[in-house]
Parts: structure tokens; sequence; C-alpha cells
């Protein structure tokens, strides 16, 4: 039988609170000397960080080997080694842990490395202007990193993929902060990242907009720790003074002088906090819990530990162990502090006594019968704060017991949580290292997990937990093929060429199977084509790309692996212009260009969609690109198209003229299209007919542009019609345009003799009633009377009521003996007077 | 009895034209504007403090329906100006670009970095593309040297609702786009603004469509849902409320549009211009009168909108057409333009009487409920204004000559009656100088009707059109020749056109009787809207004949509302029929094509039809097909998408469609709203209007 929980527990403000301190793994040996060595440990129960302090002295003995070359070391909790990295790059100021167990390592030159826990890395640099400033120091959290540069200003990268890095406001300071802490940007109220600078007595608050003084007077500080929800603040002060605020710096929530602990020798190592309550401070062998009202509690160590900060406690690891230290949750008070009497703590008695055969087991569910549900759930509850199956299996039976009483219960909880227990358990197995506590399990959740088991090549219990908590193996299996590819070789002993194949193929068809016998559906072969393509399988890949549906994964990779073709084929069955465009950019850099054009000409209507987009971005991007295209692929049309397109844009009239001819050139060219180049030659002969006439009135009037039609028209305005005339035979215009246009123009300059000469002139081929309505539509009603007798004789009526002479709309009724339509008009007419002459023409009508 | 409470409801209240126990099942397409809304909200925060917003005036109109002004302010946007060339001055460090991916906004951008950096001033540029990121965009950047400088994010605009049975994307030049440039973009933004709405509503249980690039659209649909996040559940299932998704490629029915809208909103979208359902309007129209708080019979009388001449001078201002806050309007849109007047008088008559009830009132609390109801009648009578004033500028437009002979040849056209003669009467309206945009669309429409015009006819007009409105429209002519859209053919085609030009010839006089697209009798139509036909006085559009060949096969073949009167005796006998005591009928499950086969393999363009699989379905589970058949106890709807954009006409005409029937509702998506005009000036290259005034704000 495993100890009693109560054994770790201790009593803090008067045994209303208990702390525990439990030892997850007994790790002696196993660690070096953690004092001598610069520390990063990964939230979530995951691996620390060491490096060497190259400023502080070692013995040399067995224990520690002799290192010339930076090297990095990483242990899980466990202590075991799990990658050891060689460093050859500049001097490294700072490593940390992402939120996905990656390990950045900055270094002074403002390059970083982002390690995974296979030693594979991604370089980034935070830009020439850092690499220049040099970077002093920095500090990284889970989602990115904020950097102090040589200049002492602030410059902050956002997530892990090589964002480019932004410039906080600068901090105004001349020499390096005491101290520093950075807060993430997701516990921030403004959703950005906050620094916290310690200068001179204050505190400087540096977010992107601005830097705040917070004008503190106690400083400096040497520790300055944000708690793990980001509300608080713990500031150590050179006097030793211990001292909690909110990190508004509005409220004070508690102070500790540390001078006086007993048993305290030399520096503060850590300041770190113990979940969002308590706050431990380390010295080189001692571990001091200080809680929220001062009361504190202390425990020895061999020699330096190092704490990290969970959400729930706090995981230090010493020279012997790896404990973790953390507030004891409620529900486990309230089932096993002695003479509770709480609900759970009567069920957990009763499924005691039951077991015992005792009957006062009955009795003790009878007196807890209202608060039975909520008891359950307690020590269902309890059961997940446990460390020892043997206490998780205890409470799950008592839960178990109770539920029995329990008419209507939702079993999902109980079911869960066994199940998020058979999760636990195992990875918390010594050999996987990961302590990690029921709270962090659902704030991390299950899939992060996962995760961070395939991270360690862990595939086989991966795939065994997800299939158990029944999600989806494509994560697993992903990581897993990228593996195999990388561990397996091609084959290709002796046997040439078709051996290699034969590999790949074995490996191939390895990898499709398992995907799908496990249901892999959504995994995206890409991927992993991508590493078996940088592992320089090419081979491979190819056959893994077969697989792969999407083709935004698919084409990238193909264009990488110079499958021109392949790459712009799919991009065009895709649908995506995006990608096409892609495709396309990335071949016309860099392929000849004939051969490119011939690529796209020779898809013909296949590849239809690329050849229509080329030709709308070298529209607006290329036009001499454009020119060639259509050049080799002797497109006559869209040459002079293209030709016509730029003759607008022209001012300069010559020019205008030679491009419009070119145009006319490229249609003639094609026998089909003698119509166009007959219009095209007319259009430059316009436009040469045009600069003549403004040479003629000396520029005082702009002809250049305009419309056959308008130019006959401003011919006929400014008094030129003999040109308007010549140039309605030049140009074929017919007869009705000519007549409207004549008509128009005069109306307008309001040359009414004029006009009428023209009526006169000959037969209107556009009768007389247009003539009419355009002149009354232009508001000369009276000049246009003249022109209704000219007009049919049965539509005069109307018209001369659209001029507005009733009296004659009368007389002609009266000339055509219409009574009828006469009778109209007067119902019609607008005032009384006119109705009375009406009616007289009536009478008269007789 | 219920039957005779919903009708005397919709009657009493006249302000809605559907009674409210059919709006239960509408999807409600609000979601849709809180995404919007919700995307810039985040898009903006994303950067921090006060920014400069630099619009692409494109997006500005779209942008006006989801969002307003004090939204931007509310997330810190300090200023906004235009993306326009030329220098731009911003006073804070943050600048924000949104844009759509075009390539002259990058160039813009570029230079507006280049010259900051001339004159060291130090921003933070944010570029926001929509709908989504852009390789094209990225390296234009790239080469112009500033793609260090500036971080690229999209905001996924999609679908905006402008009514509530409407939803858009309002990309203009979507036409254009596909039809000319050949360029596909829009059918992917298409598809996945489409996938969206599955995700919001459930896989759509079956996809037909009509045109080649709505095959193209419906199989990028069907390929791209697998690939989709499979933990999204609603991808999962077949939608609840959504029966269908029927995909409509405007080449299908060219000659709809090419018509004159003759509804309310269509013509005044022809004449004045609509613009994301902005309308831009004579001040006075839009401000109430003067002494609005004293509705006695004099302030009613002085408040009639000053005559139409003065109106066309007045400073315009924009305006927008929603039912949201104009009730009238609901009334109005969808009506025939010639029962406009009939309707408007009705309406005053209505709002004269509720003034006079104060007469009536004679004790205090009478008085109150009155006063209660003032203000509803005051936002009444505005409107009425407004839509009085508006008819009255729309009346002479449609008096002019141009007018009236456009409307006779377009009928003498569908019917098919003398073309020769029509397309003399097209070369005297060139020779007038009628609007350019005119002629083409009667020349387009007369070459679909007439499987093209005779060669030499055919060049001695387009030797006119050059002639008369310049050569400069010799690419546009070429365009409308050219495949894929060859509208304007000549006859017989030269041997060496391509087969697909030759397999493209509509075959409209096949059609017309088949589809029944012509009214056999129109004196009919000013007594009943009776068919969808009312909105082209007499034409009935093919497209929403099209839809009604799938959704309600037996209006193709006759008229349901006439029928209803014949059916209205019996229906009480066979109440087992479905067959209601509101005469509609119950409307039937979705079968595809099935039944109008032939007429839609006429039609050039594949057809598709195609039952979605549910990824997760069991082979257990009913299949599909036959769980389809079963007529749907729940209402459902049926999703419209116009590809190449829809006009209002046939929005009017599918609510029409909407209202013959018990149990199924339309929801339209379009790309954009499209008319006649916009299409061939899209084309022409000719930007509509407005949008370019220099005044930055949202409509």
């Amino acid at each position: 039988m495993a100890e009693h929980p109560t054994t770790t527990w201790e009593a803090m403000q008067d045994a209303s609170v208990f702390y525990r301190r439990h030892q997850v793994y007994s790790i002696p040996g196993k660690l070096p000397n953690l004092g001598d060595f610069i520390v990063a440990g990964c939230r979530y129960g995951g691996p620390i960080a060491l490096m060497r302090d190259m400023n502080k002295l070692i013995a040399l003995n067995r224990a520690t080997p002799v290192l010339a070359k930076t090297q990095i070391q990483v242990y899980s909790s466990a202590g075991e080694g799990l990658l050891l990295l060689s460093w050859d790059q500049g001097k490294i100021v700072r490593f940390g842990w992402t939120g996905d167990e990656r390990l950045v390592v900055l270094n002074e030159e403002g390059v970083y490395r982002l390690y995974d826990l296979q030693g594979d890395y991604q370089q980034y640099s935070l830009g020439s202007e850092a690499g220049e400033l040099g970077i002093v120091d920095a500090r990284i959290h889970e989602s990115g990193l904020v950097a102090l540069t040589g200049s002492l200003t602030l410059l902050e990268v956002r997530g892990w993929d090589g964002a480019k890095p932004l410039t906080l406001a600068n901090p105004g300071i001349s020499q390096p902060p005491f101290s520093w802490a950075v807060i993430p940007p997701d516990l921030t109220i403004s959703r950005h990242v906050e620094v916290l600078l310690s200068v001179d007595q204050t505190i400087y608050s540096v977010d992107n907009l601005e830097s705040i003084d917070q004008r503190l007077s106690r400083g400096p500080f040497t520790h300055v720790s944000p708690s793990p929800n980001g509300k608080s603040l713990a500031l150590l002060l050179s006097t030793g003074l211990l001292w909690v605020v909110s990190t508004d710096f509005q409220r004070s929530l508690a102070e500790f002088d540390t001078h006086n602990v007993i048993g305290a020798e030399g520096d503060v190592r850590q300041v770190e906090w113990c979940g969002n309550d308590a706050v431990l401070v380390t010295w080189d062998s001692l571990a001091l819990l200080v809680g929220p009202f001062g009361d504190t509690l202390q425990w020895f160590y061999r020699g330096p530990t190092f704490a990290i900060t969970e959400t729930d406690g706090v995981r230090l690891l010493s020279p012997d162990s790896c404990d973790f230290i953390q507030k004891v949750p409620a529900s486990s008070v309230s089932v096993f502090r002695p003479g509770s009497t709480s609900p759970s703590a009567i069920l957990y008695n009763a499924w005691e006594n039951f077991t015992r055969r005792s009957p006062k087991a009955d009795e003790s569910i009878r007196s807890i019968r209202p608060d039975l549900g909520a008891a359950v759930n307690e020590c269902i509850d309890a059961a997940g704060r446990e460390w020892e199956p043997f206490w998780q299996r205890r409470l799950l039976n008592a839960a178990k017991f109770g539920r029995a009483f329990l008419d209507l219960y939702d079993p999902a909880d109980f079911v869960n949580m066994g199940q998020a227990l058979k999760v636990l358990n195992a990875v918390r197995f010594y050999d996987i290292g990961i302590p990690l506590t029921y709270t962090q399990y659902t704030q991390l959740s299950s899939s992060s997990l996962i995760d961070r088991l395939t991270a360690r090549n862990l595939h086989a219990l991966a795939l065994r937990i997800s299939s158990f908590l029944s999600l989806r193996p494509d994560a697993v299996l992903r990581h897993w093929a990228c593996a195999k590819i990388l561990r397996s070789k091609p084959t290709a002993t002796g046997t040439g060429k078709d051996a290699e194949l034969d590999g790949d193929d074995a490996v191939c068809r390895s990898i499709v199977e398992k995907f799908e016998s496990l249901g892999g559906g959504s995994v995206s072969f890409a991927d992993i084509a991508k590493r078996a393509w940088e592992a320089g399988r090419i081979e491979l890949a190819t056959k893994l790309l077969d697989h792969e549906p999407r083709a935004s994964d698919q084409v990238p990779l193909l264009l990488n692996m110079k499958e021109d073709r392949l790459a712009l084929t799919k991009a065009v069955e895709s649908g995506d212009t995006d990608l096409v465009y892609h495709v396309l950019l990335h071949l016309q850099k860099r392929l000849p260009l004939g051969t490119f054009f011939r690529l796209i000409e020779e898809g013909g209507s296949h590849l239809a969609l690329a050849s229509k987009l080329l030709q709308v971005y070298a529209r607006e991007q290329n036009r001499d690109m454009l020119r060639d295209f259509y050049y080799s692929d002797d497109r006559r049309v869209e040459s002079a198209v293209l030709c016509l397109e730029e003759a607008n844009a022209m001012v300069d009239p010559t020019a205008k003229i030679t491009t419009v001819k070119t145009a006319q050139k490229f249609f003639s060219d094609d026998k089909e299209r003698s119509f166009e180049a007959k219009m095209m030659d007319e259009s430059a002969r316009l436009l040469a007919l045009q600069q003549q006439l403004e040479k003629d009135v000396d520029g005082k009037m702009s002809f250049f542009g305009q419309s056959v039609s308008e130019t006959i028209r401003t011919c006929l305005v400014s008094g030129m019609s003999k040109r308007a005339d010549k140039i309605k035979s030049d140009f074929k215009v017919s007869d009705k345009r000519f007549w409207y246009i004549k008509l128009q123009a005069l109306t307008s300059i309001r040359d009414f003799e004029g006009l009428e000469a023209f009526a006169r002139s000959k037969r209107s081929p556009i009768g007389y009633e247009a003539f009419v309505r355009h002149l009354v539509d232009k508001g000369h009603s009276n000049e246009a009377v003249a022109y209704v007798a000219r007009c049919d004789a049965h539509k005069r009526v109307d018209l001369y009521v659209l001029c507005g002479e009733w009296r004659m709309a009368a007389k002609e009724c009266k000339d055509r003996g219409d009574r009828t339509k006469l009778e109209q008009l007067r119902k019609s007419c607008p005032n009384s007077l006119i109705a009375r002459e009406l009616e007289q023409i009536a009478a008269s009508m007789k | 009895m219920a039957a005779t409470a919903a009708t005397s409801a919709s009657a009493s209240d006249g302000a809605t034209s559907k009674p409210d126990s059919e709006n239960d099942y509408m999807l409600d397409v609000s979601q849709l504007n809180e995404v919007a809304r919700k995307g810039l909200v985040d898009a903006l925060n994303s950067v921090n403090g006060a920014k400069t917003l630099v619009l692409d005036p494109s997006l500005a109109g779209p942008l006006g329906l989801v969002t307003e002004v004090a939204l931007l302010k509310h997330h810190g946007v300090d200023k906004m100006f235009w993306l326009e060339p030329g220098p731009l001055s911003a006073s804070t460090t943050n600048i924000v670009y949104l844009c759509r991916p075009q390539i002259r906004w990058a160039k813009i951008i570029a230079d507006h970095i280049k010259r900051h950096a001339r004159e060291s001033q130090k921003h933070t540029y944010t570029l926001l593309l929509v709908p989504r990121m852009s390789t094209l965009i990225r390296q234009i950047l790239e080469d112009e040297g500033v793609l260090g400088d500036i971080t690229i994010k999209s905001y996924n605009l999609q679908f905006i609702p402008l009514a509530d049975d409407v939803i858009s994307l309002e990309n203009d030049t979507a036409f254009k786009e596909l039809w000319v440039d050949g360029d596909e973009t829009v059918i992917y933004d298409s598809m996945q603004a489409l996938i969206t709405l599955q995700r919001m509503y459930g896989l759509f249980p079956r996809i037909i469509g009509k045109g080649d690039f709505a095959a193209r659209l419906a199989n990028l649909m069907i390929r791209h849902i697998p690939a989709s996040d499979p933990s999204d559940s609603l991808l999962n299932t077949a939608s609840e409320k959504i029966d269908s998704l029927i995909i409509i490629d405007r080449r299908t029915d060219m000659i709809t549009p090419l018509l004159t809208q003759l509804t309310y909103e269509g013509l005044v979208d022809e004449m004045i211009g609509i613009k994301n359902s902005h309308v831009e309007l004579p001040v006075s129209l839009l401000t109430p009168p003067s002494a609005p708080n004293q509705p006695n019979a004099a302030a009613s009388s002085s408040a009639a909108p000053p005559p139409a001449q003065t109106l066309m001078k007045e400073k315009k201002k924009k305006h927008h057409l929603t039912v949201a806050t104009d009730p009238l309007f609901a009334e109005l849109r969808d009506l025939n333009f010639s029962a406009v007047g009939k309707k408007l008088n009705q309406v005053a008559r209505r709002i004269d009487d509720d003034y006079k009830l104060r007469h009536q009132a004679k004790t205090v609390a009478q008085l109150r409920d009155f006063v209660g109801k003032l203000g509803g009648l005051q936002t009444e009578h505005q409107s009425l204004r407004l839509h009085t004033g508006l008819s009255e500028m729309l009346v002479p437009m449609t008096r002019t000559d141009h007018f009236n002979k456009s409307l006779e040849i377009q009928q003498n056209l569908l019917a098919s009656y003398d073309i020769p003669t029509q397309i003399t009467a097209i070369e005297d309206m060139i020779a007038q100088g009628t609007d350019m945009q005119l002629v083409l669309r009667l020349l387009c429409l007369a070459s679909i009707i007439a499987g093209g015009i005779k060669a030499k006819t055919l060049e001695n007009i387009k030797r006119e059109l050059l002639q008369a409105y310049g050569y400069n429209y010799l690419p546009l002519l070429l365009s409308l020749a050219a495949p894929p859209l060859a509208v304007l053919l000549p006859s017989p085609l030269p041997q060496s056109t391509p087969q697909s030009v030759a397999a493209s010839k509509y075959p409209y006089t096949t059609l017309r009787k088949q589809l029944r697209l012509l009214l056999e009798d129109p004196d009919q139509l000013d007594e009943v809207e009776n068919d969808i036909s009312y909105v082209y006085s007499g034409y009935a559009p093919i497209s929403v004949r099209l839809v009604q060949c799938v959704a309600q096969k037996g209006g193709v073949l006759s008229n349901p509302a006439a029928e209803k009167d014949k059916k209205g005796g019996d229906a009480d006998g066979r109440k087992g029929k479905g067959v209601a005591g509101t005469g509609r009928v119950q409307a039937h499950p979705i079968v595809g094509w099935k039944g109008f086969e032939d007429v839609v393999a006429s039609i050039p363009g594949a057809a598709v039809d195609i039952v979605q699989k549910i990824p997760g379905a069991l082979d257990g589970a009913l299949p599909p097909v036959a769980s389809m058949m079963i007529p749907r106890e729940q209402p459902s709807t049926t999703v419209v998408f116009f590809l190449g954009g829809c006009t209002y006409t046939e929005i009017a005409a599918l609510r029409w469609v909407g209202r013959q029937n018990r149990g199924r509702k339309f929801l339209v998506a379009t790309t954009g709203i499209v008319s006649g005009s916009s299409i061939i000036e899209s084309i022409a290259g000719i930007e509509r209007g407005s949008g370019t005034s220099k005044e930055v704000g949202l409509q």
C-alpha cells in the first residue's frame, strides 16, 4: 500500500491551505551539477536544456566531461538524456522553449534556431540591423521572443515561423536593465506582448506603442517574475525583500523579507511562481515557498536546484529528484483532510467500510444522500489529482460505489477521467518522463500531448493513445512516415538502379498501406514527399506525391522537383488561380522565355487557363513579354488589340498613328480580318486628318481622338461645313447618319437658317419628323412648327400638339375632317382657353 | 381557417409581402454580415494602435454594406484614404491597405512605400488582401523591392447580404473576367464562398447546374469538400434547411441581361444605376421636409417632391435602397413599373387615412395611441415621398424615343418578328447617336436570337458603330465576337471559326416554345402578374425558367397562378395531395433536370446534376437519392447561384416563383448584380460613375 496522500502535505495559513511536495522521479546522479549550468525548462512536464555557464569555474572530474565547444544538453524530467547539440555559431545569448517543445537558441548575431527533439532545426534571423547592433539578451516565451539589442532597444518576434521582427517602443534607457521579464501576448489585456524592465529605482512597461515609467521607488529589482496567468508580478528587491504586486502596479499583494531566512546562503538563484498564488524562492540548497500571506514552507536540497513554473504548481529539479510542488487541490483536501466531514470524505469512508464489509457503509451513504452526486464528482476529481495509481484507483472505486446509489448519473466524467488517468500514468512513466498533472493535461489538450510523444519518436505509444482517445492518427502517421523515410536507405547495394526503385516502391507502399489501414485519410502526402525530397529521395517523393489530393500542397513541391509541366497541369486542374500564378511566375523566372511559352502553348486547351492568366498578368505588368508571347504563337488579332490598347493610352499624335498602323498591319496579315484591317486604315487616316484639321484652325479647337461622327459635328459647329462634307464622302458616312449629325449640330448652335437651308437641300433621308422631335426636345418648339407641314399627313396632328400648337393641330384635324381626333384633342388640352378655341373650330367644321 | 387568417393578416399588414409564418424557415443570412464584420474587426485589431486605412475604391461599396465608419473608428482607424496614385501623407505610424489583389493596386502601394522611404518617413505597413492572399501581389511587391517592408494578411470577405433573400460577392467585373479575360479566379472564390455557406448550413444535398463554368464550379466544390477540415461537423452532414444548389452560368442565358429591365428596382438600375444597393439621388428627395412635426393637411401637400426636371439637376447623395429601413420599397421593388404608380397611389391614400385618424381621437388615450403611431407614419411618409420622386424621375426617361424604340425592337426580336427590319432600326439608332451600350445590347440580342447577323449587314453596322462612337471600340467588338462569349456573330459563320463557337449557337426559337418564354396574351399582363414574364412585360427570363425546370416543374409548362383558379374548386376534396387552402402547391422534391433533359441539353454548355456524398455517412444509411425523393416535411430553401451576375428582374422573378409554392424559398446568390449596360461597359473597360469621388468615407 502506497503511503497516504496526506503524508506529503504541509499546512500553511493555520492549516487552512495545504501544499504538497511530491517526488515524481528519483534521479540521483543523472543530472550534472545545475549550479554550473545555464538551464531552461519547458513547461507542461517538458524537458530541460542545459548549457555550461562559462562564467563559472568548475572542477574537472569524471562526472563533467571537458568541453571545448559550446554544447547544449537536453534532459527529460526523469533525467534521461534526450539530445546533445553542438553549437558552432556565434555566442549564445539565450535559449528557451516554445509551446510545442522546440528549443530556441538565439545568438548575439541575432540568428536563432528552432531545434526539435530529433536535433533538426530551422534557422531564422532577426534581420541585418539586429545583427549589426548585436543582441544582448532575450526573453523567450511559448509563442515568441523579445530580444534586447546592443543599443538597448527591443525587438519582438511573434510566432515561430520566421516572422519579421517588430520594433517595440524605445524605452530610452542608457544601461542594460537589472533584470527584465516578458508577459506573453495571450495574457495581457491589449493582446500584445508587454515587457517589464527594471531600470534604476523603477520599472518600465513597454509594448509596441509606448514605454511607461511605473514610477516606483523601491528598485532596483534583481528578479522580475510574472505569474503564469500574467496577473501578478513577483519582484525581488536588492535588499532581499520579496514584493508581489499586480502587473498594473495598482495593488500591492504581499511582502516578505528573505533576508533572515535560516539556511539561505549566497544569492537567490530563482524567483519562480508556484501556480498563481505562491512564490518559490531558491538558494543553492534551499527552496522557500512563500504563500500569499507571508507564510512559508522550506525544503533543503543537496545541491543547486532548478525550478520551472507550471500553471498549477512548480517543478523542481534537484540533484536527487524531480519534485512537483503544488497547492493541494480542493477536491483532495475535501476527501483526505483529517477530520473532514465533507460528503466526499464520507463517501470515501463509506466505500472503505464497504470493502471491509462493515455495515457502517450503508449508514454513511444514507447520511449524505442529498449530496451524493456532488460527492461522486469530487471523488472523481480527487482521483485526477493523485499521482499514485493506487490512490487513483481507490478514489475511482469510491466514486463508482457512490454512483450505484444514484438513479440518474451521467458516467461521461467518470469514463473520461479513467481514460485521462490511463494516459497520464503512461506518459509519467520514467522512460517517457513527462510528469504532467491532470490540470496541465486539460490545458495542454490531448492532441498536443500526442504531438509531444511523436516528437520524441514514440510513435507506437502516440498511436495507441490516439486510438485509445479515438483521435485521428494523422499527425502521428505523418511524423512516423517522415521518420521512416529518413531511416530507410534506398537498397541500392550492388544491383544498380532497379533495386533502388524497388526500395522506394517498398517504402512508398508500406507508408500508403499503413495510412489506409489506420484511416489516416487526411494526411498530407505532400508533407511526407517533401521530407523525402529533402532527403534526396526524388523518386520516392514523386511516388508519394501521386497520392496527394490537394493541389495546393502538391504543386510547390513539384516545382521544386522541376516537374514543370506536371506542376502547371495540376495547378490548372485545381482551379486555384493563385496557384497557377505561383507556377507561372516561378517558371517565367527559371525557364528561358521560348521554353516557357512552348510549355504553355503545347498544353493546348488543357492549359488554356494558364495561358489566359499569363495574358492577364502580362497585360498589366509585362507587356513586352506579352508581345513576344503573341508573336511567337502567331496571334495576330491579339497582337493588334494590344497595339490598340497602347494607342488609346497615347497622347503624342505621331506615335499614336504609328501604333494604329502597326495594328492595321497585324490585322492585314490575317486574311480573315480584312474588315478590321480596313477599319484600322480608316482610323489612321482619320487621325492624320484630325491632325491636319487642328493645324488648320491653329489649335483653337481639338479634334484629335474624336470619332468620325464627332469630327463632322465639330466641323459643323465651328462652321467648317465644307470640311464636314469632305469627311462625309471620304469616310463614306451614310446619308442618314450625316443628316442626324448635321441636324443636331446646327440645332446646338441655333443656326436655324442653316438648318432650314439644309432641310431644303434635298429630300431628307431621315424624314422631317426627326427634325420636329429633335427641335422640340431641345426646346425650340417655335422653329419646329415649320417642319411639321413636311411630315406625313397622319402624324401632323400629334406633332403639332408636341410643338404646343393646339390651334394648328385642330386646323389639321379640320382639314382632314377627323372629328374624333379633334374631340380627343379637346379633352386632353391644357386649359379652357384653348378648349374654347378648339370648340369653335369643331363648330366650324360642319 | 388558418389560411384565411394568413391572408387576412397579409392583407392588413401591407408592409411585409410575406406572411410571418414563412419567414421562420428563411435562412438567416444576416449571419454572413456578422461574419464579414467580425473578420474586418479582427483584421484591423491585428495591427496595434491608431492606423490610417487606405481603401480600394471598388471595396468601399461592399464594405459599406457590412460596416459603418463608426465601427472602423472604434477599432483604431484614424483617417481613411482612397488607394490612388500620388503621394500619401499619413499621420499615424501604422498604414493599413485594404484592397483586392489587383496588380495596379500593388504598384500604387509600392510607390507609396518607396516615396515614404525617400522622404525618410517611417511607417509600418500592413496589406489586407480581399478575399485571400495572392502570390501575384507578393511577386509584384517583391519585384518592386518593398516586400520586406509590408506585412501581408488577408480579409476574407465573401457573400454580403443585399436583402434577406439575396447574397452577393459584389464583384463587379466577374462577367468580364470570366468570359473575356478567361480569368477563372471568380469561380474559385465563388467555390470558397459556397463552401463557407455549406459550413454554416450543411452540405447542399444536390448540386444542379447549367453552363460550362457552372460545371467547373460544381466539380471544384465536390473536389474540395473532402480536402477540407474533417473535424468540421457541418460539412459532414447534409443540410437540413437547404435542399439544393442550382448554379446558372451567365452564358447560359445572355438574352435576359441584354433586355431592358422593367421592374421598379430593375428600371432604377437601368436608368439611374444601383451600385452595391446604393443609388445616387437628389438631396431634396432624401431629406424630410422642413416641418415634419406638423402633419396637418397643409404640410402633407407642401411635402410633395419638387418636379422631376429640377430634381435631375440637384446635388446627388447616395442612398441605401434597403427593405430594412424602407418597408415601402419591399412592396415596390419587384412590381412592373407600370403598376408602381397605382401602388404609390394606394399607399398615399392609406397614409392619408391614417393621418386622418387623429380627428377621430376623442379621448386622451386615443390621442396617445395616435402619437405612438406617428413615428412610423412619418417614416412611411418619407419613403413615399422618396419613391414618388424617384418614379417621377423615371417616367420621363421611359417616355423618350430611344427607350420606346429599343423596347419595341426588343419585343419584336423576342418574337423573332421580321429581324432584318429590326436590324435596320438598330442602324437608325446608331445614326441618331443613341447611347452606345444600348445599341450594342440590341445588336447582340439580335445576333443571339437570329443565330447571327448576315455577314455583309453586320460589317456595315460595325463600320457605322466605329465611325459613330470611335475606332477605339474595335477591341470591344472583337471581344464580343470571340469565344467563349461569342454573342455578336456573322451568319453563316466563316469556315475558319472554331468548333466551339459553332456549337455555342443558341436555339432560341425552340426554347421559346419549350420553355414558354413569351406570354401568348400580353393583354392579361396588366391585370395579374401571373407569370414570371411580368418582369419583362411578357418575356420570361430563360435563367429563371431553367430554375423552374428544377424547382417548379409545373410552372414551366403552364401558369400556376392561372391553374390555381381552376383547381380551387376541387382542392378541398383532395386534401391528401397537398393542395392547401391558399391554393399554393406543395413544392416537389428536387430531382434534377428530370423531364427537361432535352431542352436543357439543347442549350449550349454542360449540364450537371450531382448528388453530394456525405463523407461520414455509413453504407447502411439511406442512399441520398432515395431519401431526397421523399417529400420533405420541413420547408426548405433552394440556393440559386448566378455565376457571372444576375439582374434585379431575375431576383424579382425568383421571388415570384418562391411565392407560388408552399415549402420552398429561394436564396439568390450571385457574383454581383449586373445589367446589360454594366456588362457591355465592363467589357469596354468603362468605369461606372460613382466611387471615384475624392471624398473618403463609406456610403
